[in-house]
């Protein structure tokens, strides 16, 4: 089964897709370029997302992490363009790229396309059969009045995509992959399902059309611990059998561990450290990232050991000038004060970051916490 | 020992029934609905006694206006009203429900002698039902439509203009309608015949599924329903404004456009039949007060409609007519919020009724 879901999208009605290896790309799947969200309210501009620019590789798993109001969110929401009225978007692209060009897909064969400039058709087509995404209340994404297996034909229906029988068949693989007893989901409503058992549903139906992006707002936060754990395996098994990119947003750092493998620490709106996982949470080098790090508690470490950072988040109407961060930040300077620092590479081209003084930081907070975890 | 055992059997079998009754969800539900309709018929039995004046006042009131001396109004009217009121209360009580239970409503005192009063209401319902049951799924589907744009075009021109207008139109009384509707029209204007704002049919017409028939229904029918249209439609769409701006906040819709659904497929199965539901039992209610909403537009339009005859019935006192109203209008709306219940279970899988309980 696992062999059939991986060969060919063999759903697709209209066409015959070429195995999704056989077409040399390296272009990244997403490419978000100079992105700026901003909200309008009474008291001004909310400046959700600032110039924030990452790349998402095929396969890869990035994991957005960062403190509620950190912008996580919109920008999940800017990438599948449904960000609510009061939003704008006042600058910036986000460059798709579909690795087995010429499905009928919409980047209409090879090459990009800007997200930001899809209309109508072309815009709906390229939600849930390129990205899908898995909100963070899934207990109340799904219409209480239709049964799981009409929203599934409905999904199916608007994409051209298999029906009857044989999207019945399709939707027991995927309630298999997500250990769900497919027999008892299918004719349910959503109130006869459990949390976690929607969630599941709910990833199920992002698989649905094979979409090469996932993007998972905080698909764990309102379930309890062991349904976490257990969506946590099956998300993990997923990425190793199927073939998608997926875009990981969450404040809980050790999920984003054990799922990601590049992590981008955002904080007020903009992307202040990001690397692969290993060195996000063994060597960073922003002082928030450390932070934040040192804020989870470990088994071994004393209780006095686990750090909070002081102060809280920036008004994102009134933010300080300079840094964003510098009046959290135990290492701030003049410079930090003034100007604010970009997203450069520190000390390899894959590990970026937004500070002035990260080279003191690496040095100083890092031996701090080694010296206190020993 | 043998007359004890035969004693509790009956018992036995009482305690089995009610306990039948208590856990059959239909039973339950329809001794519930005919202990209701019990209180209502004994209530208005008695309240309407209570009111000043009985049929022979308000006759000989009447026959002394034209002329008559007392003595001879009230030998007139005995006469004329062949009705024994001197029974004692409870006797005529016992008559009423023991008839009642037969089937039989009595017949008219005052308003058409001796005729039954289910022939008199025969006559009147179909009339009610048809102008304002027509009007009022006119002006729900009207509202529901106004509503949504109004919601999806949330804070525009249109949904303030929408709005303000459906604020106002709620605002003005239907008889208030109905009054300028017939002078402008009638009156000023010269648009409408006044004959076609006056009664339900053009004399010498049969009604029949004919031709001639359904057009003089409609003419008959279009001023009145345009003021039953008018002063529902505000309450409708304002309504559904409402229930779909907070549907449209819910999170199934954003998921629902996340999933690259056709916008019109959110309209109707997501955000509509989610917003309607609500709407669907004030729908089914309100079909049950057809018979209270009409009395005084009958009475303007003199539309030959059941409002019409309760008012008629009110003035003469006429109390088999008015009970035999009166307990029509109960039956239907207690029939309508049961059909409420079932439609509301149909459409939302959340409250369906799984069967007869346990």
């Amino acid at each position: 089964m696992n062999q059939q879901l991986n060969e060919a999208p063999q759903g697709w009605v209209q066409h015959t897709a070429a195995p999704r290896t056989a077409v040399p790309n390296h272009a990244p799947t997403l490419s978000v370029k100079g992105l700026t969200i901003s909200y309008q309210a009474k008291r001004g501009a909310v400046q959700a997302v600032r110039n924030v620019s990452f790349e998402v590789q095929r396969g890869e798993a990035l994991a957005l992490i960062g403190e509620s109001g950190s912008g996580k969110t919109t920008m999940g929401l800017g990438m599948v363009r449904l960000l609510p009225s009061t939003a704008t978007v006042s600058q910036g692209q986000l460059l798709y790229s579909r690795h087995n060009a010429g499905n009928g897909s919409v980047t209409g064969g090879a090459g990009e396309i800007d997200v930001l400039q899809l209309k109508g058709r072309d815009l709906r087509q390229f939600r849930w059969k390129e990205c899908a995404m898995v909100f963070q209340a899934a207990l109340n994404a799904f219409n209480p009045v239709l049964r799981i297996s009409d929203q599934f034909g409905d999904t199916a229906r608007a994409h051209g995509y298999l029906q009857g029988k044989d999207l019945a068949e399709r939707a027991r693989q995927l309630f298999e992959l997500v250990r769900l007893d497919s027999e008892r989901v299918w004719r349910a409503y959503p109130h006869e399902l459990s949390g976690g058992m929607r969630q599941r549903v709910l990833i199920a139906l992002g698989l649905l059309l094979e979409p090469q992006l996932l993007i998972l707002d905080e698909p764990t936060t309102a379930l309890d611990i062991l349904t976490q754990r257990n969506i946590m395996d099956v998300l993990k098994e997923l990425r190793q059998r199927l073939d998608f990119s997926l875009i990981f947003i969450s404040h809980d750092l050790s999920l984003a561990a054990e799922l990601a493998d590049r992590v981008a620490t955002m904080y007020a709106g903009k992307l202040v450290e990001l690397s692969d996982v290993y060195t996000t949470f063994k060597n960073p080098v922003h002082p928030y990232t450390i932070g934040l790090i040192n804020a989870v508690p470990t088994l071994t470490a004393h209780k006095d050991h686990v750090a909070s950072i002081p102060g809280s988040p920036p008004d994102l109407i009134d933010l300080p000038e300079g840094c964003k961060f510098h009046p959290r930040c135990p290492l701030a300077t003049e410079r930090c004060r003034e100007e604010e620092p970009e997203l450069v590479p520190s000390t390899d081209d894959t590990h970026w970051v937004a500070c002035w003084n990260w080279e003191s930081a690496r040095a100083q907070l890092n031996a701090g916490q080694k010296g206190a975890s020993a | 020992m043998s007359s004890g055992a035969t004693a509790l059997r009956p018992k036995k079998t009482a305690r089995e029934l009610l306990e039948k009754i208590a856990t059959n969800f239909w039973l339950r539900t329809i001794v519930k609905k005919v202990f209701i309709v019990w209180v209502v018929v004994t209530l208005t039995f008695f309240i309407i006694r209570a009111l000043p004046g009985n049929p022979v006042e308000i006759m000989v009131m009447s026959l002394m206006d034209s002329g008559l001396s007392s003595e001879e109004a009230y030998t007139r009217a005995a006469s004329l009203l062949r009705i024994d009121l001197n029974a004692p209360l409870s006797q005529q009580y016992s008559d009423y429900m023991s008839n009642l239970l037969k089937g039989d409503l009595g017949d008219s005192y005052v308003l058409a002698i001796n005729k039954p009063v289910t022939t008199l209401i025969a006559q009147r319902l179909p009339w009610t039902l048809f102008s304002v049951g027509t009007s009022l799924l006119i002006s729900f589907v009207i509202g529901m439509f106004l509503g949504t744009l109004a919601a999806y075009r949330r804070n525009s021109l249109l949904d303030h203009a929408l709005t303000n207008f459906g604020a106002a139109i709620e605002s003005i009384p239907n008889t208030l309608t109905a009054i300028v509707l017939v002078l402008l029209l009638g009156v000023t204007w010269k648009v409408v015949p006044l004959n076609f704002m006056r009664g339900s049919l053009s004399p010498g017409i049969k009604p029949g599924f004919t031709l001639p028939f359904v057009v003089d229904l409609f003419k008959h029918y279009a001023v009145p329903g345009t003021v039953y249209v008018f002063s529902t439609l505000g309450g409708w769409m304002l309504a559904m404004r409402s229930s779909t701006i907070s549907t449209l906040g819910d999170d199934y819709v954003t998921v629902a456009r996340a999933r690259g659904l056709p916008d019109l497929r959110i309209i109707t199965a997501y955000v509509g039949r989610n917003a309607s539901l609500p709407l669907i039992t004030s729908l089914a209610i309100s079909l049950g007060f057809v018979v209270g909403g009409s009395i005084l537009i009958e009475f303007i339009f003199v539309y030959q409609g059941i409002g019409l005859l309760l008012s008629q019935a009110i003035g003469k006192r006429d109390y088999p007519v008015m009970q035999g109203i009166l307990l029509v209008t109960t039956i239907t709306v207690i029939v309508s919020t049961a059909l409420a219940d079932l439609l509301y279970g149909w459409l939302d899988p959340r409250i369906r009724i799984t069967g007869g309980g346990e």
